[in-house]
């Protein structure tokens, strides 16, 4: 049985700012500057999102999956590491990505569906991010048994660099999540966790999810510290990853953070949330949102005015139509690119079924082999499929 | 193709067989690559089950040779983790039966990593997969369930089926920017011996061997049925071709095909399951691109179509060199 006597997820974790943006606990040490970042970087996520839902409507994007209402777990936790870091992400944190500049045409143009290839041949990394980040998972917990090993790789080689990575609420459930954190504690791997709890797994309420208390208890079975902490804070997200982080580079071993926010909008541009949960839920959390917070916040401090907003999204805008511009230049990728990259040798199989490919696609007949030898009018001899036709 | 791969430096050569030729290529490469790391349950102290790490905990200590928690998910999950960090991990898994867990991290991360990242993140990691039966065990400890790997790419998936084949395809495993299983035939363990090179050497895993040259029919089998296939051919009355495929994924079809269109027969011996084993590709791949040489149909000895029965029954599931001598004599005396 759920122990969940309501819903409404308890407000029983740490906080430093209230829903208004007053100071309720101890803000973390961090310059007015690098605050407004933060800030910047929720903006940055939200115009980016809203774009890829416009792009997803009009049909240039197959599928989008926003971040709204949550941008404080990823900004605020990813604001933890250093760089040479690694970072670990599955679908939902943009805003760690956003946060550490990571060039949001290659994203875009991702996200349309271009193959990584071609992504690198004509959006190539200039300038890569100070913290090293992994392509963006989509099956659930896998990513956290990686970051696991990844974390181990560090801890047996005697480096300080730590390895976060996100699992929803929903994703807790799987065996990979326990598996990973049973694995981080027996290694003392410098591995951080954050559990992006946004109430909604896709139409399943986290309370039938799980019988635990909270989702941090989790940790408590593995012997992994854990925390719970208001998600919509960014300053709360940012005080405890920083803690766990640094505890795990101090070599004390795993941390695990459990980030209570809620999913504001649709699951992905496939999903109706309207059919299964009610709008009051949706008021209630609104009043919670993590950009007016922390804008509330800044301005009372004297950080921030209408000027600084203004032009934070004006080139938050720019950057954004810029990125999109730039990927709708990017050609769409050779059908031959889906051979590539799957070994580092090329067998006679796949010599064979690219021959085939370039056959149909040259409007030629790909059966007409009947000894092994190769197609017949096919050119033999092109079997790098590197180069373009 | 190659029919034969160049021996390692060092003349001196010793007996060994499969497992202590594991248990050498393990210690070299760990020399060799202070970035090799053992993963897997029971591999530390103990040696393993089959004793294939004995003495490397010693030699190596806990975190070059690292005694897991018992899941072969979080094995995997974690060692792929590592591997895209540039370690080069090798797993033992006990069984194939108990990797089935695993099929996660196996579809999710380990055969996808390279190719969704662009050729950005390798995964250099090599899998110990003990396999076949006949060993007496009891449930999921005798399968040969290859045809979940091979049908999946990303991976290659080798079998090595003596000492010196086994020394040969680990190491090229261990130092393979790619994934690779390695298949190894656990009922062979302890009976195969043979003189085995000292030094280092490593043998192709993309070529297929032919081990015995024939003109009548070709006999195309893998791991532990190899000396089984030995036995049947020279028992049989006819002259027989045998390909050890060494490599299940991918295959060296060349190989097979020029062997198959030389002799215009075709068995296939192999202890999986028939539907869907890698038999029905070798069948297929025949039929298309060298109908026009056979003499007969392809037949499959093979396992039957259930689950692995237990031990007082097993050898009777398991092929043999008088099922695979039917199939021969079957072919043989086909007439269109």
């Amino acid at each position: 049985m759920s122990q969940w006597t309501e819903r409404r997820p308890s407000e029983d974790f740490y906080r430093v700012l209230a829903p208004d943006g007053s100071v309720e606990g101890k803000p973390p040490d961090l310059s007015a500057e690098e605050t407004v970042d933060l800030y910047r970087s929720i903006v940055r996520t939200r115009v980016f999102e809203d774009k890829a839902l416009s792009l997803q409507r009009r049909g240039e994007l197959s599928i989008a999956a926003r971040s709204r209402g949550e941008e404080a777990v990823a900004i605020g936790s990813a604001a933890a590491l250093e760089p040479n870091d690694w970072c670990f992400p599955s679908y939902r944190q943009t805003g760690a990505l956003t946060h550490w500049d990571a060039p949001m045409d290659r994203a875009v143009a991702g996200l349309m569906g271009t193959e990584p290839e071609t992504i690198d041949e004509h959006l190539p990394v200039e300038d890569p991010p100070a913290v090293n980040f992994t392509p963006t998972y989509v099956p659930l917990a896998v990513n956290v048994t990686n970051a696991v090993g990844s974390a181990m790789a560090d801890r047996f080689d005697d480096r300080d660099t730590v390895t976060l990575s996100y699992i929803g609420d929903g994703s807790t459930s799987q065996g990979d999540f326990h598996e990973a954190l049973n694995f981080a504690g027996v290694y003392d791997a410098p591995a951080v966790t954050v559990i992006q709890n946004n109430q909604w797994a896709i139409s399943v309420p986290a309370h039938q999810q799980t019988a635990s208390e909270t989702f941090a208890r989790k940790g408590e079975a593995h012997g992994v510290p854990a925390e719970r902490v208001d998600g919509n804070d960014v300053f709360a997200v940012y005080e405890k990853t920083k803690e766990a982080t640094e505890r795990a580079r101090a070599g004390e071993g795993p941390g695990l953070i459990e980030c209570v926010t809620y999913r504001m909008v649709e699951h992905n541009t496939a999903d109706e949330p309207s059919v299964y949960r009610d709008e009051k839920e949706q008021e209630y959390w609104a009043e919670r949102d993590p950009l007016d917070r922390l804008e509330a916040y800044l301005r009372e401090e004297g950080h921030l005015d209408e000027g600084t907003i203004e032009a934070i999204e004006e080139e938050a805008s720019e950057d954004v139509d810029g990125a999109v511009r730039r990927a709708r230049e990017v050609p769409t990728s050779d059908p031959e690119r889906m051979f590539d990259h799957h070994l580092h040798t090329q067998s006679w199989t796949e010599r064979h079924q690219r021959a085939e490919l370039r056959a149909e696609l040259e409007g030629k007949n790909p059966f007409t082999d009947f000894d092994g030898t190769g197609l017949a009018e096919t050119d033999r001899t092109r079997t790098d499929g590197g180069e373009k036709r | 193709m190659s029919r034969t791969d160049a021996a390692g430096s060092s003349a001196a050569t010793s007996e060994m067989n499969i497992v202590t030729a594991v248990n050498e290529t393990l210690g070299q490469e760990m020399r060799r690559d202070e970035r090799v790391r053992l993963l897997g349950y029971d591999v530390g102290p103990i040696g393993g089950v089959y004793r294939a790490t004995e003495g490397l905990h010693e030699e190596f200590g806990p975190e070059r040779v690292i005694d897991t928690p018992l899941s072969e998910n979080g094995i995997l999950g974690t060692a792929v983790g590592m591997a895209m960090r540039g370690e080069r991990v090798v797993v033992e898994i006990q069984f194939m039966g108990f990797f089935y867990p695993a099929f996660g991290q196996f579809m999710y991360t380990l055969t996808k990593m390279y190719e969704r990242s662009g050729g950005g993140l390798e995964v250099p990691l090599t899998i110990r997969l003990p396999y076949s039966g006949g060993i007496k065990a009891s449930e999921y400890h005798s399968e040969s369930t290859e045809t979940y790997l091979v049908h999946t790419p990303g991976v290659r998936v080798v079998c090595p089926s003596t000492p010196h084949e086994t020394k040969g395809a680990l190491a090229a495993s261990i130092r393979d920017p790619d994934p690779v299983i390695v298949m190894e035939p656990k009922s062979q363990y302890r009976e195969a011996r043979e003189p085995v090179p000292e030094g280092e050497y490593t043998l192709s895993i993309d070529d297929a061997r032919v081990v015995r040259e024939g003109n009548d029919l070709t006999l195309l089998t893998w791991g532990a049925m190899v000396p089984r296939a030995g036995t049947a051919a020279e028992r049989a009355n006819a002259d027989v071709e045998i390909v050890d495929l060494r490599t299940l994924s991918p295959l060296d079809v060349e190989t097979i095909l020029e062997s198959v269109r030389k002799t215009g027969r075709c068995v296939i011996l192999h202890e999986a399951r028939r539907t869907l084993g890698l038999g029905a590709e070798l069948s297929a791949l025949v039929n298309e691109y060298a109908l026009d040489r056979l003499h007969a149909p392809v037949k499959r000895a093979t396992g039957y179509d259930v689950h692995m029965p237990g031990h007082t029954i097993e050898e009777q599931y398991l092929p043999d060199a008088e099922r695979a001598q039917y199939a021969i004599e079957a072919v043989m005396n086909y007439e269109f």
